[in-house]
């Protein structure tokens, strides 16, 4: 019986699918060509499925299938965040570049209603049907120019491997369900199984890591990343992220914390060395990038190795709390961040005459050269996103870093706290070679330069404002984190 | 009063937040402000100054301010200042309208995004002596890098960028490790980060806090900069702006012996004792090494570079000597460094600016031409090489006397090598003075060079007169650190009373052996009555 609280606890979702419904009929039937609307209906709908998380009841939905808490609320609120700004990042892009439709949005929104689904899900199949909307969206997003080689290619890999990991998820699904006679997360605590469960659960992973794009299974990130439309860019690398990173703590949490379970520790060894080799490849990779989106892109690995840092700490037992809500305060400061240097990235970027021109060119680091002059206020809001993925205070990236270490220490791995820290040094280097381009190098000669659209800006500067506030103040979004992590 | 602490704190930043809101193309207004927000940051902490209390009864942490910060987190706003961290603020704000004045002409470029990263620099070096939370020690510490690689990297010379990346990775990957070190401390406090219930209640294994020192000890040590950590001070020295060296060599090489000093001590005293023949051998041989590297420098910046890791090689090996004269020495001349080799920079900055050159080659009896400039030279080259009269004097004689004394193994080797660097002091500055100032005027474009400006004076006469006063009347200094001075003294000597309870055939390792001088003697702390007394 699905009662009204039920349904309020499931509004952040109803709303995003119906605000994605919505959009798809309204650009049939209005052809004006007129489209600003959209994307503010697009925003309109993300911050309003965010304050409906955030009033949410705490429920156990479909019999245990889902359940709303404060960690689902608090990942919705990180996707919405996220998918708020990408949509601002779009809209200014794509109309310079007069391919705005609202399929764009609608699809941007079906995918964030995947996320959201993800947040609360916990149980296998809920998981596999969550990753499937939010995935299928996003695979066409990648793909949205159509025209150009980069993002048919991006999409087309993305794709391809993303089924590959979709198709060890559900298949591990069904050997833990043959080994337990459940899927419910809550059933897999309890254990049973021997050989079957751990081979299950160890597909489970290979599939969750995919998706978080964990080394060794990183390897398509840069190319996606770089191939795709910055705007969708910026949204996988924040929302895709959180809800990847969302359904394993929950799945991870369920495996550690049974009675029964078969090897918990093996797992969380297994998903250090993942952490370890994530922040030490992701971090080296990115250093001879002289692409920035692609450095972004490898940067986003490492940051993965981080966050397994913090869901391995919440596996123990003195470092449940503590891991759990470094992992949620690290997503909503990376979402942040990485959402407003795409955004700068997506501002640089030329509007090439044709799409078939490769615009990898539109990324080099020397397009950034002599920014502080040209345009000294996107030159300042990358300083400070490209501070705060180094983990410099006082911004977001410091916190979300301490936070992530503390977790760390109280788990006593530290192992990973010591690589963590010591590979956050090679990101320094690399994130500051953009500093020094943007102040400390003469800009290219005869470099013409385009304003940035209205919305571009709207979204730099509330994503600066995002990742100041985070640094200086960041009690609201620790304590919430905390609560959440209390009660999961 | 604690309220005139947190003004004098933020006080630059909000300048500094305020000088966004002027226009770019006004450089006047830029300039003219910078230096009214720092004159009155300074005045304002003059009352801090006449308001400390060093009596016997006096607090130890003084302006207190205890709020939560990030509480899920176990992170507090927490500042307050003892008298060392009082001293090394003092000097932070003296040295602000300094620097901003020195740097009145220099900067020609972005002038305005120069003054803000000045004011914002300020702050966090306040923040740094005043924090009493170690996270939020941490983030100030941190913060500096920021606007010090931009000031390095924009307004720098030639090969600045190369100078800034080096400076910023070496420091910032020699202090990762720390924050590692910290949040192993807050899990083995009962969960703080406050540094004054952190002191108290930590328990760690020897063997534990022995790695724990070394993440301090390592951070600090880069900072200092410690030989062999070293190499990338002279590169930023060198390529830095006048104000930025001013700042680099007075104020944010101090944070790394105000590190060791109120950090790495007091928080792992054992292991202090542990790694004490090390340090103290390491600092012997910066003193050595930076003067002799200063001998063979052909550019004056560098030179005056390689001196600070040689006078902070003193104030290294002060601290490791462990006693009232090794300690007070060392807060001594930690100020002292500030004041003179600040003074040294401006000089040269100076110099500089007439001539667009550093080579030591390009000059030569300009003694001559520039009167005022050469006398001005003089004096500071003077208490740089420590002339009794001048502040050098005090703090190298208390630093080499508490060696001396000392309890280490071999105190005499110590303090003979060391005194060496003294020596040496005299032979490279004395030289750099007489190939610049004296002997022939060969260069033609020497000939016509103006004397110090009016600008330039009100720029010198400070450091002259702190010359003078510090080296003739130590002691309201002396005393504002006495008592942060003596509680390490007992924190250490309790911590040497342990070892020994451990292992009776250990021998005593703080303090002196014999009758120790008069300036340090009786301890001013009787709250705090020393556990080695107490046993005999």
């Amino acid at each position: 019986m699905v009662t009204n609280q039920d349904l309020l606890a499931l509004l952040p979702f109803i709303l995003l699918g119906a605000g994605a419904l919505t959009m798809m009929l309204s650009e049939v039937f209005l052809t004006s060509g007129r489209r600003a609307y959209q994307s503010g209906l697009a925003v309109l709908v993300a911050v309003a499925a965010a304050a409906a998380a955030v009033v949410a009841p705490e429920r156990s939905l479909f019999a245990g299938q889902a359940v709303s808490d404060g960690f689902s609320s608090f990942v919705t609120v990180v996707a919405c965040g996220g998918l708020a700004l990408s949509v601002l990042v779009g809209r200014g892009w794509l109309e310079r570049r007069g391919i705005e439709r609202g399929e764009y949005y609608a699809l941007a929104l079906f995918a964030t209603s995947g996320m959201v689904l993800l947040g609360m899900a916990s149980d296998l199949l809920v998981a596999f049907i969550a990753i499937e909307v939010m995935s299928l969206a996003v695979y066409a997003l990648a793909a949205y120019p159509r025209r150009g080689q980069r993002p048919a290619e991006a999409a087309f890999k993305y794709f391809i491997i993303g089924s590959f990991a979709s198709a060890a998820f559900l298949y591990g699904a069904s050997l833990v369900y043959g080994a337990t006679g459940t899927t419910l997360f809550s059933g897999i605590a309890r254990g049973g199984g021997g050989g079957l469960l751990t081979a299950g659960l160890a597909l489970v992973l290979v599939g969750l890591a995919f998706k978080v794009a964990a080394v060794p299974f990183h390897a398509w990130t840069p190319d996606v990343y770089e191939g795709a439309p910055t705007p969708v860019t910026a949204f996988m690398a924040a929302g895709v992220k959180a809800a990847a990173f969302a359904i394993l703590v929950r799945g991870f949490l369920a495996m550690v914390s049974g009675t029964g379970v078969v090897g918990g520790a093996q797992i969380g060894g297994a998903l250090g060395i993942l952490a370890i080799l994530s922040m030490v490849v992701g971090n080296l990779f990115a250093l001879p990038q002289r692409n920035v989106k692609r450095m972004l892109a490898y940067s986003s690995i490492a940051h993965a190795g981080y966050l397994l840092v913090g869901v391995v700490s919440a596996g123990t037992r003195e470092g449940r709390q503590a891991g759990i809500s470094a992992v949620l305060i690290y997503l909503a400061a990376y979402a942040a961040t990485v959402v407003g240097a795409f955004a700068v990235v997506a501002a640089l970027e030329r509007t090439a005459a044709s799409p078939d021109v490769d615009p990898a060119k539109a990324w080099d680091i020397a397009r950034f050269a002599g920014l502080a002059k040209s345009r000294p206020a996107l030159a300042l809001a990358m300083a400070v996103f490209m501070l705060s993925l180094a983990g410099v205070p006082p911004t977001a990236g410091f916190v979300a870093k301490l936070s992530i270490f503390r977790a760390a220490v109280a788990a006593q791995q530290y192992g990973l706290a010591v690589i963590g820290v010591l590979t956050s040094v090679l990101g320094a280097y690399y994130y500051l070679r953009v500093v020094v381009a943007m102040y400390m190098q003469p800009a290219e000669a005869g470099e013409e330069s385009e304003t940035a659209p209205v919305t571009v800006s709207v979204a730099v500067a509330l994503a600066v404002v995002a990742v100041v506030a985070l640094g200086i103040g960041p009690e609201s979004i620790a304590g919430l984190a905390r609560a959440a992590a209390q009660r999961l | 009063m604690a309220i005139l602490l947190n003004v004098v704190l933020f006080l630059p930043l909000f300048g500094a937040l305020a000088a966004v809101l002027l226009p770019r193309g006004e450089a006047a207004q830029h300039k003219s402000w910078a230096l009214l927000v720092s004159l009155v940051t300074f005045f304002l902490s003059l009352g801090l100054w006449f308001n400390f209390e060093t009596g016997r009864t006096a607090a130890e942490f003084q302006f207190e301010t205890h709020l939560p910060w990030i509480a899920s987190l176990g992170i507090g706003y927490h500042v307050g200042l003892d008298g060392v961290a009082l001293l090394l603020v003092m000097l932070t704000t003296a040295l602000g309208p300094i620097v901003i004045l020195s740097a009145w002409n220099e900067v020609q470029e972005r002038v305005k995004e120069f003054f803000i990263a000045i004011l914002f620099l300020e702050t966090a070096m306040i923040g740094t002596f005043a924090a009493l939370d170690l996270v939020l020690f941490y983030v100030f510490y941190e913060a500096i890098l920021v606007p010090m690689y931009l000031l390095i990297g924009v307004w720098g010379s030639e090969n600045r960028v190369y100078a800034t990346v080096k400076f910023f990775v070496y420091t910032f990957a020699a202090s990762v490790l720390m924050l590692v070190a910290i949040l192993y401390v807050y899990f083995h406090d009962g969960g703080t980060f406050d540094y004054v219930a952190a002191r108290q209640s930590l328990q760690v294994t020897p063997a534990v806090a022995v790695w724990l020192f070394a993440a301090f000890a390592v951070a600090f040590a880069v900072k200092v900069p410690m030989f062999p950590v070293h190499t990338w001070l002279p590169d930023a020295h060198t390529e830095a702006p006048t104000a930025g060296s001013v700042i680099l060599a007075g104020v944010l090489l101090k944070m790394g012996t105000f590190g060791f000093f109120r950090y790495a001590l007091p928080l792992f005293p054992e292991a202090a004792l542990h790694y004490r023949g090390l340090i103290g051998a390491l600092a012997v041989v910066g003193i050595i090494y930076g003067a002799l590297m200063s001998f063979v420098q052909t550019d004056m910046k560098r030179l005056v570079a390689y001196s600070s890791v040689s006078h902070l090689g003193f104030v290294m090996l002060g601290m490791m000597a462990i006693t009232a004269e090794g300690l007070t020495g060392s807060v001594y001349q930690m100020l002292n460094h500030g004041v003179s080799t600040g003074g040294l920079f401006l000089l040269v900055g100076m110099l500089k600016e007439r001539r667009h050159t550093r080579l030591i080659a390009d000059y030569g009896g300009l003694a001559r031409q520039v009167p005022w400039i050469a006398t001005i030279f003089v004096v500071v080259t003077l208490s740089s090489i420590g002339l009794p009269g001048t502040n050098g004097f005090v703090g190298e004689f208390l630093i080499l006397s508490g060696t001396w004394l000392s309890r280490m193994k071999a105190p005499g080797w110590y303090a003979a090598l060391g005194a060496t660097g003294v020596i040496l002091g005299a032979v490279y500055m004395l030289s750099l003075v007489q190939r610049v100032f004296f002997g022939k005027l060969e260069n033609p474009e020497n000939r016509h060079l103006q004397d110090l400006t009016l600008r330039e004076a009100f720029v010198m006469v400070p450091i002259v007169v702190l010359i003078g006063v510090m080296g003739l009347g130590p002691n309201p200094f002396l005393q504002t650190a006495r008592p942060a001075v003596d509680r390490l003294l007992a924190r250490m000597q309790s911590a040497e009373q342990h070892l020994r309870q451990q292992d009776p055939s250990l021998r005593e390792m703080v303090g002196t052996e014999g009758p120790a001088l008069a300036l340090a003697r009786p301890p001013a702390v009787p709250a705090l009555p020393s556990p080695a007394e107490g046993s005999r």
